[in-house]
């Protein structure tokens, strides 16, 4: 009887051991009270089980451990040791907030871990901080920067006014919140359509922060009579915009938002019907892409609601393209993963395949351009890219009845 | 009495002659500055009022707990999110507007704040203030992560359609809907001061704030008293948070600014004068409203009414030294 | 307590604390640097408390010290070291100059203009347009020590240190008596010849200089600041709790809640992914509810009664502190 006892301890002994050398392991960090967060961690987790349901990478079963970040930048730089030193893991993914980003770049570069960034748009902190290759030839950058989004925005409105000859703008004005994400939109903005347009802004203080009144931005705006008119802030601001302008009689042609994400409500109201918005992934995708579809339902049965954001996406992203990097590159060597990385074609939910390209300062990053999307009947359409197009665009913004 | 106190006044009651005449000043001063918006920048004028309405709705019934119970509620803000969110579903699952709603969300709020109150407040009004502040503060965290967790930290937001009303005088097209909370501050200003200086309850309430252990050798259930008091207080934040509900998204931290905000206000206004609140918010929104006009330093309201808040404490202390 | 216990016990913590980096690893030291570093903000923020004023403004202070060693790195070339030292100058200069104002405010009058100052600050800060990096702040080249994790520690325990040893000057020497009086009744004090206002500036510039430093080692140990971050009011709120969980007027107290709460932080958010703050939540106000002295007060006042057979002196019950439940 003991002896068979011992067996059986040796046997799960060496099962554990064997089982521990048997799984490669994903490090990520996010916000995890915050929805995006929470929701990047849900993706990653349904991609991992996927993953593994399908057999795994190269044999060997998939493992996240995802620690919280907080949305502090000590905090972060813990994270990252803990899933560097204490769980091991052999590829790093994850952020959203630029300002823990920054904070945990110095200590990303002790390691040298392959990192899959899935968020810091900021580049004028986070790009600065990683520096040039080969110093940041470990982090590839999923998230657009903030100048390749306002580039590409830049592109959109130029193919959107030549597709449709009667959309013409020629004076912008952008209202944006006072915290770092508004200013970096307005001097992303400004530098990227200042010579092209006419082009102004005013500053609000965002609801997020306990802001009620955008007064004298709509204001401003009203009196700057511009063919489109924009606002940076975050959800809470969405509808209280909307509802002042209407108050005001404040009506542009174009009403465009560029939340990081949208009230859950937002589809109810009958005041978004016609707003524009700047966006990365909607489930009017699930339309034009077999991968976004598959993903969203997947969400939805293991969630039982909608993403409400692009994040999910991107995360959910960042898994596949760590996968497949490793089985092209063998296992999880350093060098070779980078290289597989490089050569990395993975057609995503968000309707486009993602590679690496340089960016202005880092060899490494993956999406650049943005979409430009309308709220009809309560979904949001996308616009532009024109090759996912899901319904044609709607001009101008009817006058509020 | 040994340890740190935040409480220095007592509740004001004498009017003087020379209180008259500092208010006549005041009321000609303000009148100029009135019109002088209305000519130079109208939009100031009717924004800051709507403004000052909210701040001063959310202030009152923390200066009211303040005065009386002597805590700061640091978990004020997110009682008032609480019954924001308590709103949201009777409006969503019952399809009661928050205004109707307003009576039951605010009598389940009183009941709530009551029952927080038994449990952790009332042991602690023997410990020196900070404990209640450091309490209250936990309290907060609690709350504003128990929704947070119960319900994610996405905005939510109704679509009432008659927030967007508006008027035109002229060519310019204001919201008039915002002037509800300005209606709602007098309200609550003038109905707890009548309250306060014409019913029993009131009257007792305010020696209780004055001198609880005089109160309590003259017969009063000081214990009750302090407890009704909390209860209405945060019957009325929730009041005020079904209302908030109509014009503003929530989401779990949304009480945190308006918690600081109200705290700043009451410290202006002086502790215990409630009606104070409701000029010193008028100040403030002004200020804010006009500095958020100028363009290109609508950065610089921030600073200004904080600025104001300190010179108002600073010259009250002087002036205080000097008599 | 004996004399040779109270120096030993001390000497063996530090032993401890100072050589905790070669039998830990990075991610404990990461987690101990950050608690030291609210450790120093809630010891610095209670020697102030002992004159009976509330502060609310240490992230106004710590938020200055983190700009000032950023810019002085950023736009002077100043050495990493040298600019944690300015930092602290720059908070003390600041909280003199205002001391001479604000210290005549009491009570919650006080605690508001700390926080509103805080606030002013932050805005300041942040339309500082380019000099300050604006909304979005500012990023050093480099960290300090190169950004070793032992050195970077040893950093946070030495400003620890200091404020401990500052700490103890406030406890030990006239200025305890001179606070402690004040607080108890300032006019009782103004009687028997205390200079209120020195003694309140002195408690008050000390105070606002360590936090100024805490924040140069913030800004050296992580590289970025912004208005955002390091004004968050999450720096003045926190050293608050610790300290009083852990017992205020004392050194040890602070000592004892920052470790309680950032070690309980860091645990709760492994055990609870989803929730832990709310469990964080509830063991302020159960600690509140159950340990008003807070931890070191509870001691404090076992050993008195363990001491003096149940009898409390009026007179040390008086200079120990804080409020003791009546009846």
């Amino acid at each position: 009887m003991r002896k068979a006892f011992v067996g059986m301890a040796c046997f799960m002994l060496l099962a554990t051991f064997a089982f521990g050398q048997n799984v490669i392991k994903l490090g990520a960090n996010w916000t995890l009270s915050d929805v995006a967060g929470m929701e990047c961690s849900k993706a990653a987790q349904m991609a991992v089980d996927e993953i593994n349901k399908a057999g795994g990478v190269l044999g060997k079963q998939l493992q996240l451990v995802v620690v919280d970040d907080e949305a502090k930048g000590d905090v972060g730089v813990a994270a990252i040791e803990k899933l560097a030193t204490v769980d091991k893991v052999d590829v790093l993914l994850g952020g959203i907030a630029s300002g823990v980003a920054v904070a945990q770049i110095p200590t990303m570069k002790k390691y040298q871990l392959v990192t899959v960034a899935t968020g810091a748009a900021a580049s004028a902190s986070v790009e600065k901080a990683l520096g040039p290759s080969p110093d940041s030839d470990f982090y590839f950058h999923l998230h657009p920067w903030d100048y390749e989004q306002g580039q590409s925005y830049a592109d959109g409105w130029a193919a959107i006014q030549q597709k449709y000859p009667n959309v013409k703008i020629n004076r912008i004005f952008l209202g944006y919140e006072e915290g770092a994400f508004g200013k970096s939109s307005f001097d992303a903005s400004k530098a990227l359509f200042g010579t092209r347009y006419t082009f102004d802004g005013a500053s609000f203080k965002s609801a997020l922060t306990g802001g009620s009144d955008y007064s004298a931005v709509l204001q401003a705006a009203k009196d700057f009579k511009p063919d489109l008119f924009l606002w940076a802030g975050y959800a809470a601001d969405a509808l209280p915009l909307l509802e002042q302008s209407k108050a005001m009689k404040f009506s542009p042609p174009i009403y465009l938002g560029a939340p990081p994400a949208w009230p859950v409500d937002m589809g109810k109201s009958p005041l978004a019907e016609n707003v524009m918005l700047y966006g990365m992934w909607a489930p009017s995708i699930n339309n034009i892409s077999p991968v976004s579809k598959k993903f969203y339902d997947s969400y939805i049965a293991a969630n039982k609601t909608a993403p409400s954001s692009y994040f999910a996406a991107l995360s959910y992203s960042a898994v596949y393209i760590i996968a497949d990097g490793i089985k092209r590159a063998g296992g999880t060597d350093k060098a070779k993963l980078i290289a597989a990385l490089e050569a990395t074609k993975y057609a995503s939910p968000l309707g486009e395949t993602i590679t690496f390209t340089p960016s202005n300062i880092i060899k490494h990053q993956g999406i650049k351009n943005q979409k430009i999307l309308q709220w009809q009947n309560g979904q949001q359409e996308v616009i532009w890219p024109f090759e996912v197009q899901s319904k044609p665009l709607v001009f101008p913004l009817p006058a509020w009845k | 009495m040994t340890g740190p106190s935040l409480e220095k006044d007592s509740i004001v009651t004498d009017v003087s002659r020379s209180r008259l005449r500092r208010s006549l000043l005041w009321g000609t001063l303000g009148a100029v500055v009135v019109v002088a918006l209305l000519l130079w920048k109208p939009t100031a004028l009717i924004y800051g009022v709507q403004r000052a309405g909210l701040y001063a709705a959310v202030a009152i019934p923390m200066a009211l707990v303040l005065g009386i119970v002597h805590i700061v509620n640091l978990a004020h803000g997110e009682f008032m999110m609480v019954a924001a969110y308590l709103a949201y579903f009777a409006a969503r699952l019952l399809g009661l507007d928050p205004f109707i709603a307003l009576v039951p969300v605010a009598v389940v709020m009183a009941v709530f704040g009551l029952v927080v109150y038994l449990l952790t407040i009332k042991h602690t009004l023997k410990a020196p203030e900070l404990n209640q502040l450091i309490l209250t503060f936990g309290l907060g965290i609690a709350l504003s992560q128990t929704v947070n967790l119960m319900f994610t930290s996405q905005s939510w937001k109704l679509s009432l359609n008659y927030v967007t009303a508006s008027a035109t005088v002229g060519d310019l097209s204001f919201g008039v809907f915002d002037f509800v909370y300005a209606g709602v501050a007098i309200i609550l200003a003038v109905g707890l001061k009548l309250f306060l200086t014409r019913t029993r309850f009131g009257k007792a309430a305010l020696a209780v704030g004055q001198n609880p252990r005089g109160a309590a050798i003259v017969g009063i259930n000081v214990d009750r008293t302090y407890a009704i008091v909390f209860a209405l207080a945060v019957g009325l934040v929730g009041a005020v948070g079904s209302v908030f509900l109509t014009k503003q998204a929530i989401f779990p931290l949304v009480g945190g600014p308006y918690t600081m905000k109200s705290f700043c206000l009451v410290a202006m206004a002086g502790v215990g004068n409630i009606v104070g609140v409701l000029f010193c918010s008028l100040a403030l929104g002004l200020s804010e409203s006009i500095i958020n006009s100028i363009r290109g330093y609508a950065g610089w309201s921030n600073i200004v009414f904080f600025a104001i808040i300190i010179g108002t404490i600073l010259v009250r202390s002087f002036r205080e030294r000097k008599a | 307590m004996t004399r040779a216990l109270r120096i030993a016990i001390p000497a063996i913590v530090i032993a401890a604390a100072v050589l905790i980096p070669f039998v830990s690893g990075p991610y404990p030291l990461a987690v101990a640097r950050s608690v030291l570093i609210y450790m120093a903000l809630a010891l610095s923020w209670d020697i102030l408390l002992r004159s009976g004023q509330i502060s609310f403004g240490i992230a106004g202070f710590f938020g200055i010290g983190a700009y000032a060693a950023a810019l002085a790195v950023l736009k002077t070339s100043m050495s990493p070291v040298l600019s944690i030292l300015g930092a602290g100058l720059v908070a003390g200069v600041v909280a003199f100059l205002l001391g001479f104002v604000i210290l005549r405010l009491r009570a919650v009058y006080f605690s508001i203009t700390t926080l509103a100052l805080a606030e002013i600050f932050r805005v300041i800060i942040q339309n500082g347009g380019d000099f300050t990096g604006g909304p979005e702040g500012l990023v050093l080249p480099k960290l300090i020590f190169n950004g070793e994790a032992k050195a970077l520690y040893w950093m946070a325990l030495a400003t620890v240190l200091l404020a401990c040893m500052v700490s103890m000057i406030f406890q030990r020497s006239k200025l305890r008596f001179a606070l402690t009086a004040i607080r108890n009744n300032e006019l009782s004090a103004r009687s028997s010849g205390i200079h209120i206002f020195k003694y309140l500036m002195i408690a008050f510039v000390a105070s606002s200089f360590l936090q100024g430093v805490i924040g140069g080692i913030q800004l050296q140990g992580y590289g970025f600041a912004s208005p955002d971050s390091v004004f968050d009011s999450y720096y003045t709120l926190l050293p608050l709790a610790m300290a009083l969980l852990g017992g205020i007027y004392s050194t040890p107290g602070p000592i004892l809640g920052a470790i309680l709460l950032g070690v309980a932080a860091e645990y709760l958010k492994l055990k609870i992914p989803y929730g832990h703050l709310v469990v964080y939540g509830i063991i302020i106000v159960l600690v509140i509810l159950l340990m008003p002295q807070g931890l070191f007060g509870l001691y404090r006042k076992r050993m008195k009664a363990r001491a003096s057979d149940g009898e409390r002196a009026p007179g040390a019950e008086r200079a120990s502190g804080a409020e003791v439940r009546h009846g």
